[in-house]
């Protein structure tokens, strides 16, 4: 390949979104993990939640300022990840291709999909409602446990325990193929830009009827 | 408890409240409504309560999102097997906050009153009833004797029958065993001020072993067994206090119970929570008895008695019956609204003849509840010399007995009565 | 590869999204997000419900029983009668009243 032409994925402002997001997350679910098990003595515990508690606060103001600055990339994104065909059920019962691909370094034929595989949109569905989650029920566990009434605290503090773990889980995967798909991982953390073609062949739906050629 | 306590005597159980680790998720919830401060460990690690601050009042028991404090005494299996003995007479002592409550275990709609249905409840476990109402009567009798003798000895110069000592004004009510080891313990300066009358649990328990053994049960006063079934878990405390053996010393005097050991007047505290827990492990469902009457002599009591387990219930029984000891009349409206609700602190003032007298008095009663929240201008003010009040009823809990540390605990819920303030709990 | 200025020759259609599509999906977001606000609101609002559910209860056994006063209570005036003579009498002192302890001296 000699010559390529690029697209524009990821815009700077859903960049900046996703730093701060993986930089908070990452800590909250490590001091998360922490605070669950009871990992540590008390002043480090409390040290734990004091960061557990302000990462918690950056990633509700980042998610606060991206909902409002950029509203219309969260109806698109969540329009996309919300929207099923019959393509997403025959991706799923081949998971994408990947098991084979990397396990048996086998190619086989994908249904084509849109700027998300069924997979991403399902761990979009679970980022979004999952996210909302966490970040209301971490705020009325750490600012209102006293005024809730304790069956309503507890029940929240249930959901916060499932959505993390839930969370946690994905991420795991997340990481995984973000790294492995390493023109995504660059896209996302570097520049924004992905080769054509990669894209075509990944998201041939989202290449033929979502783009337009920049003159 | 492996900590050596210090503001324990021989004898008291040192902490009725614990924190089980394994549930604690250090959010702090319960600090919020720990009145003294007893709750240690910093946010975010486990919570331990200290003892000697503590008082026993259970409102981080009924709070806590996560259930993680519990009680560290708990007589069910005790009660249980004196049921089954039939040598023994067991008195179940009910207090008045009992009888709305204890529908919810059972599946009732909360705040049923259910008194017939546990009365039958009861009496089918084996219990002989002593309605703790009866006693509360007994408390105004005494208590607001002894303050109608403070109010006269301060206005008017009275001096006491016996020659005995006079309190001084406000009088505090003494009904309340966390207000009263608050006092010893925050604001020992005050126990004058404190109505020397005993709570209606104590009393209950020296009446049933004196005169209601001999009159009423017939029975040995070693062989009778008092179960003070509260709302209080502060109760199991106040129990224990090496003091409330007053019915087995009253009773060596009389030369009745010479080669006894000594007994304590209440043998053992059932929270609401351990009775409901007591009559499922017997298979009784309280929703599904008939109503039915006490059937004892004890088991008399009267509006003034039931309101006990309100805030504002105390001062309102109180006032009624001051009322017409000290101007001879009837009062044309029994309710006190002044003294009702769930406002932090609420007073009234009443203006009455004495007509021992023949003098016109303003008594100037206040209402705090909650005292975490409320009772520190308070006091700080009695301590001062400032306080315009002459009564001062105090509960613990916010609400009153009714929402205390051994109710049922009721998930929709919280004793969170102020205002809504978020605290962004920190260390 | 090619480094030219611009670094990219597509895009996403800013015509993704339908005006009728971001209203409606919008308008559901925001609806979703307002639920669990309202949930924890009536939550908060009623949180003293079972406490003035259980005054009720007792100012109804008040306001219901046939005696209010407790001067009235024929068994507490029965136990004066044959035990304890009147209230502050010696007996009643021995048995119905008490003593405190300062317990802020083992506290320092």
């Amino acid at each position: 390949m000699t010559e390529s032409s690029f697209i524009l994925k990821h815009p700077l402002r859903v960049r900046v979104f996703h730093y701060i997001l993986a930089a908070s997350f990452l800590t909250l679910a490590v001091t998360g993990i922490m605070l669950y098990f009871k990992l540590l003595a008390e002043p480090a515990m409390n040290t734990a939640m004091q960061v557990h508690v302000v990462a918690g606060v950056v990633m509700t103001l980042d998610a606060l300022a991206f909902f409002f600055l950029a509203f219309d990339r969260v109806v698109l994104f969540t329009k996309r990840t919300f929207t099923f065909s019959g393509n997403d059920i025959k991706w799923f019962a081949i998971l994408g291709g990947y098991p084979q691909k990397i396990l048996l370094h086998k190619k086989v034929d994908v249904p084509p999909m849109g700027k998300y595989n069924a997979g991403q949109k399902l761990f979009g569905i679970c980022v979004l409602v999952g996210g909302t989650l966490l970040i209301l029920s971490g705020w009325v566990l750490w600012a209102l446990p006293h005024a809730v009434p304790h069956g309503t605290a507890s029940m929240i503090g249930s959901i916060h325990l499932y959505a993390s773990w839930v969370l946690i889980l994905f991420l795991f995967v997340h990481l995984f193929l973000g790294i492995y798909m390493w023109d995504d991982f660059k896209a996302m953390f570097v520049d924004g830009r992905i080769p054509y073609e990669d894209a075509a062949e990944k998201a041939p739906l989202w290449v033929k009827n979502e783009l337009q050629r920049l003159s | 408890m492996n900590k050596e306590t210090k503001t324990y005597r021989k004898g008291e159980i040192p902490g009725i409240i614990a924190i089980n680790t394994r549930e604690c998720k250090g959010c702090d919830a319960c600090k919020r409504f720990c009145p003294t401060g007893a709750i240690t460990g910093m946010f975010g690690a486990t919570h331990r309560v200290d003892a000697d601050l503590c008082i026993s009042c259970g409102q981080c028991l009924v709070n806590c999102p996560f259930g993680a404090p519990y009680e560290t005494v708990d007589p069910v299996e005790q009660v249980a097997a004196k049921l089954a003995d039939k040598r023994t007479t067991v008195v179940g002592i009910i207090a008045p906050a009992v009888r709305v409550a204890i529908g919810e275990p059972f599946g009732m709609p909360v705040g049923s009153l259910v008194t017939g249905k546990m009365y039958s409840a009861m009496k089918k476990a084996g219990f002989v009833i002593l309605d703790n109402n009866f006693a509360a009567d007994l408390t105004i009798m005494e208590e607001g004797t002894e303050f109608i003798q403070r109010a006269r000895h301060a206005l008017f110069g009275e001096k006491a029958e016996h020659g005995g000592e006079i309190g001084p004004l406000p009088q505090f009510t003494s009904c309340c065993p966390a207000w009263v080891r608050f006092v010893e313990t925050n604001y020992p300066a005050l126990i004058p001020n404190l109505s020397s009358a005993k709570s209606p649990q104590q009393m209950a328990g020296a009446v049933a072993k004196t005169y209601g053994a001999a009159q009423v049960f017939k029975a040995a006063p070693e062989s009778v067994y008092t179960v003070g079934i509260m709302p209080c878990t502060a109760k199991k405390f106040e129990a224990s206090r090496p003091e409330f053996q007053s019915a087995w010393h009253f009773m060596k005097e009389k030369g009745g119970a010479a080669s006894s050991a000594p007994y304590p007047d209440i043998d053992a505290v059932l929270t609401t929570r351990d009775l409901a827990r007591l009559l499922k492990k017997m298979k009784i469902n309280l929703a599904a008895e008939n109503d039915a009457e006490g059937g004892t002599l004890f088991a008399e009591y009267t509006g003034a008695g039931t309101i006990f387990g309100n805030t504002g219930g105390v001062m309102e029984a109180a006032l009624r019956t001051a009322y017409v000891v000290l101007t001879g009349t009837p009062l044309a409206r029994l309710e006190f609204e002044a003294v009702r609700g769930l406002k932090g602190v609420k007073s009234a003032d009443v203006t009455l003849r004495d007509q021992k007298y023949g003098k016109d008095v303003t008594v100037k009663v206040a209402v705090v509840h909650d005292i975490r929240a409320n009772i520190r201008p308070i006091v700080e003010e009695v301590m001062a010399g400032r306080s315009p009040y002459h009564f001062i009823e105090v509960m613990n809990c916010p609400g009153g007995c009714i929402n205390g540390g051994g109710q049922p605990i009721c998930d929709t819920g919280s004793s969170w009565i102020g205002r809504v303030l978020p605290s962004f709990a920190w260390s | 590869m090619s480094k030219n200025d611009p670094s990219h020759e597509f895009m996403e259609s800013p015509f993704s999204l339908s005006r009728r599509e971001f209203i409606a999906i919008g308008g559901v977001i925001i609806a979703l997000l307002a639920l669990p606000a309202v949930w924890v609101r009536s939550a908060l609002i009623n949180r003293n419900h079972h406490i003035q559910a259980r005054t009720k209860g007792l100012y109804r056994d008040d306001a219901t029983a046939k005696i209010r006063l407790s001067h009235e209570n024929q068994a507490v005036m029965r136990l004066y009668r044959d035990f304890a003579g009147k209230p502050l009498s010696p007996v009643s002192e021995e048995l119905l009243h008490t003593k405190y302890i300062n317990r802020m001296k083992a506290l320092s």
